[in-house]
């Protein structure tokens, strides 16, 4: 933390008067790569030079709030869109987007929009999406499924149909990491979504508390219930965890049937579990829900990270031609080489000579085709929310609190 | 060992060394400035300022802008806040009512003399050097319900849930740091009863007293300081423990296990309310205090009475 912050601090101090130089602040792990080589490539043909700092470590979004409005701020900085950016939107600090879309018009027109309008705050455009997109899928064990007669599930009836005949041979049917929590939301995330429809959270994040309350609300609360008390996770969910290896484990050893997770499952998997994921490993969407409101194309997930831009940054013209590069080839090539899937309307065509290509295609049509992608519920509503939204999510699921206490809850969260 | 010789020469030499001692006096105020400077400027200080915060709310944007008694009124309705107090003094309580037998136990064993005795706790002792964090991570791996001990002890662990009950979560945090920081308190027995005269031991012999009566009668009474200090240690230490929960068990299932210490961190570095998170913090240290004091009090500590009166 010190050193990324006095790196932040000593890069910065040119930063003042006529220098030529712009700051672009990443979170720092393996993805740097492509950010060196892309700052690299735009140095090549700039004026004005961007200096690239990182952050190292898990906790970027504590370490960016406590420089974000000091000197040491950085010009453009690296975010996960909707509630990572809306206290910095509200306290006027970030440069909207929209006149810089009006020159280059591809700046928007180039990305998927159900990934592109998750980087807006109340309708306006501040992010430029700069990574790759991560949609939550529906993974399985090929041959605990056989063994059991059951096949991948389209509809919820389908889902609920095969948990007795996983039970009956012996295996947890769905591996939770429930001692990690935001796997268990993923389960919210989805049948709110194929239930009451995209709108209701959308609502909800506004202000708008009484769509908990909502019938739809209810219905999705008691489906969610009706899966755990058919013992569908088993009964140690809560101290199973994902990060630790413990749910992607139960499955690859062939003691769980299905996992929902977001689309990295698949390198976990290869780096865990090499053979079971060539041969053993399959995804499919999310059943669609009867009667439900939600399109059943709908997602949910990481839709990507956004590039946002300081309003005091200066050589904005310059930045935007920075920004230029998350659409170009060189870009699309250098993400797909590291494993990411970069969302522009031109991944396509770069698809099939990267590994992975059929999973890759896969989930490129899935987010190109989804009339709505709703990014997590933990990073859609502000930070200060997310200890008291897991903590609901976990004790409606583990039986603690009942449907009305989850509603309390959720009407509890800060939406200002 | 101690004969009357020795006494009688004892007593000489406290004669004689009084008036010197006198005259050179007690090492003045100005020993104490350095710490002194460093205790002002590193947790005085801070204090302070925690204390300013605890009436400002601040999310670490902008300046900080006072809003009274909010901060205050807002934890004090607070059910997590409550909860959390209870839950600190309670994992403190069974750290002490855990530790301090099993402590006691090991360190007047390890006391003895003989060499397998000595190999043997430097085994013990093994746990101590390895950091909070490293521990708690190893037996959060060891405790995974399908791939860890758990699944192969059914008849002890049933399901294995053990993260996922209050009972389960709060009986691994409790063994965890059992496991760690015993070691420490049996240094300090070690030493107590390795102070302890040989002549008590040998009078209460003469006297019939078998091994238990001694251990009850003579070491015991005589570990009282040590104990009192072991006490406060494992009080300090379990009302500001921190890593082990963040780790194990991240205050859940729900808020079964969040402690005032991870609550203040919850509130300050995740949901960057600094302001909230300063009102916990300084309520810990009201908390702590008070219960600090009523030991030292309790128990005599201030008075720094000896055990050996009237031995040599």
């Amino acid at each position: 933390m010190v050193m990324g912050l006095s790196l932040a601090a000593c890069g910065n101090s040119d930063s003042g008067g006529d220098s030529n130089t712009f700051h672009v602040l990443v979170y720092g792990d393996a993805g740097n790569k492509v950010e060196n080589d892309i700052v690299a490539e735009f140095n090549k043909t700039s004026k004005v030079k961007a200096v690239l700092d990182t952050i190292p470590g898990a906790d970027y979004q504590a370490k960016l709030q406590t420089i974000i409005n000091t000197k040491q701020a950085p010009d453009v900085f690296f975010n996960w869109g909707g509630g990572s950016i809306r206290p910095f939107v509200k306290a006027g600090l970030l440069q909207p987007l929209d006149d810089m879309i009006k020159q280059d018009p591809k700046l928007k027109s180039m990305f998927l929009p159900s990934v592109f309008n998750a980087g807006e705050v109340d309708g306006k455009a501040y992010g430029i999406p700069m990574r790759g997109t991560q949609p939550v899928l529906l993974f399985d064990n090929k041959k605990v499924l056989a063994e059991a007669g059951v096949e991948q599930p389209k509809t919820w009836d389908d889902l609920l149909a095969a948990v007795p005949k996983l039970k009956a041979r012996g295996v947890t049917p769905i591996a939770l990491g429930g001692g990690d929590k935001w796997p268990t939301l993923m389960w919210f995330e989805y049948l709110y979504d194929r239930i009451a429809g995209p709108d209701l959270l959308k609502k909800a994040l506004a202000g708008d508390k009484d769509v908990w309350a909502s019938a739809d609300s209810k219905k999705a609360l008691t489906t969610i219930k009706q899966l755990v008390d058919t013992g569908a996770f088993g009964k140690n969910f809560d101290s199973v965890k994902y990060t630790d290896g413990g749910s992607p484990t139960l499955v690859n050893k062939g003691r769980a049937g299905f996992e929902l997770m977001g689309s990295w499952y698949f390198s976990q998997q290869q780096d865990s579990a090499p053979k079971f994921a060539a041969d053993g490993l399959e995804y499919t969407t999310f059943p669609t829900v009867p009667g439900g409101k939600g399109d059943p194309a709908d997602l949910v997930g990481n839709t990507n990270n956004y590039y946002s831009v300081m309003k005091k940054a200066p050589h904005k013209e310059a930045i935007a031609k920075f920004l230029a590069f998350m659409y170009s080839n060189h870009f699309i090539n250098a993400q797909l080489q590291i494993g990411n899937l970069p969302t522009t309307t031109n991944t396509k065509d770069a698809l099939s000579g990267s590994s992975n290509a059929k999973y890759l295609q896969y989930q490129y049509d899935l987010v190109a085709k989804a009339p709505d992608f709703q990014l997590s519920w933990d990073q859609a509503y502000t930070q200060d929310n997310s200890t008291p939204l897991q903590t609901a999510i976990q004790q409606f699921f583990n039986g603690t609190i009942d449907q009305d206490g989850f509603i309390k809850a959720m009407q509890g969260l800060n939406t200002d | 060992m101690v004969t009357l010789a020795a006494s009688t020469r004892h007593g000489q030499r406290r004669r004689t060394r009084r008036p010197v001692g006198t005259s050179a006096g007690r090492p003045g105020i100005a020993w104490a400035l350095p710490a002194t400077a460093f205790f002002v400027l590193f947790a005085i200080v801070p204090l302070i300022l925690v204390a300013v915060l605890s009436f400002a709310s601040w999310n670490g944007l902008g300046a900080p802008t006072f809003n009274g008694l909010d901060n205050w009124n807002k934890i004090f309705d607070d059910p997590v806040m409550i909860k959390s107090l209870w839950l600190s003094v309670l994992l403190t309580a069974l750290g002490v009512v855990v530790q301090t037998p099993l402590s006691i136990l090991l360190g007047v064993w390890a006391a003895g003399s003989e060499r397998n005795r000595a190999v043997l706790s430097a085994v013990f002792f093994v746990p101590l050097l390895l950091s909070a964090t490293a521990v708690s991570i190893l037996w959060r791996s060891l405790l995974d319900p399908n791939f860890g001990v758990p699944s192969q002890m059914q008849w002890l662990f049933g399901d294995g849930n053990l993260f996922g009950s209050q009972a389960g979560a709060i009986g691994v945090l409790v063994f965890v740091s059992a496991w760690q920081y015993t070691p420490l308190h049996t240094l300090i027995y070690q030493g107590a009863t390795r102070a302890i005269p040989e002549v008590l031991y040998q009078a209460a012999a003469i006297d019939g007293a078998g091994r238990v009566r001694q251990f009850f009668n003579v070491t015991l009474p005589q570990l009282r300081n040590a104990i009192i200090t072991s006490m406060i240690l494992m009080i300090v230490g379990g009302l500001t423990t921190f890593d082990t929960v963040l780790i194990l068990t991240q205050g859940g299932p729900g808020t079964d296990t969040t402690i005032s210490a991870y609550y203040m961190y919850d509130k300050a570095f995740k949901g960057f309310d600094y302001g909230a998170g300063a009102a916990v913090a300084l309520l810990l240290v009201v908390v702590a205090t008070v219960i600090s004091l009523v030991v030292v009090r309790v128990s005599g500590f201030d008075r720094m009475a000896g055990t050996q009166e009237g031995v040599s």
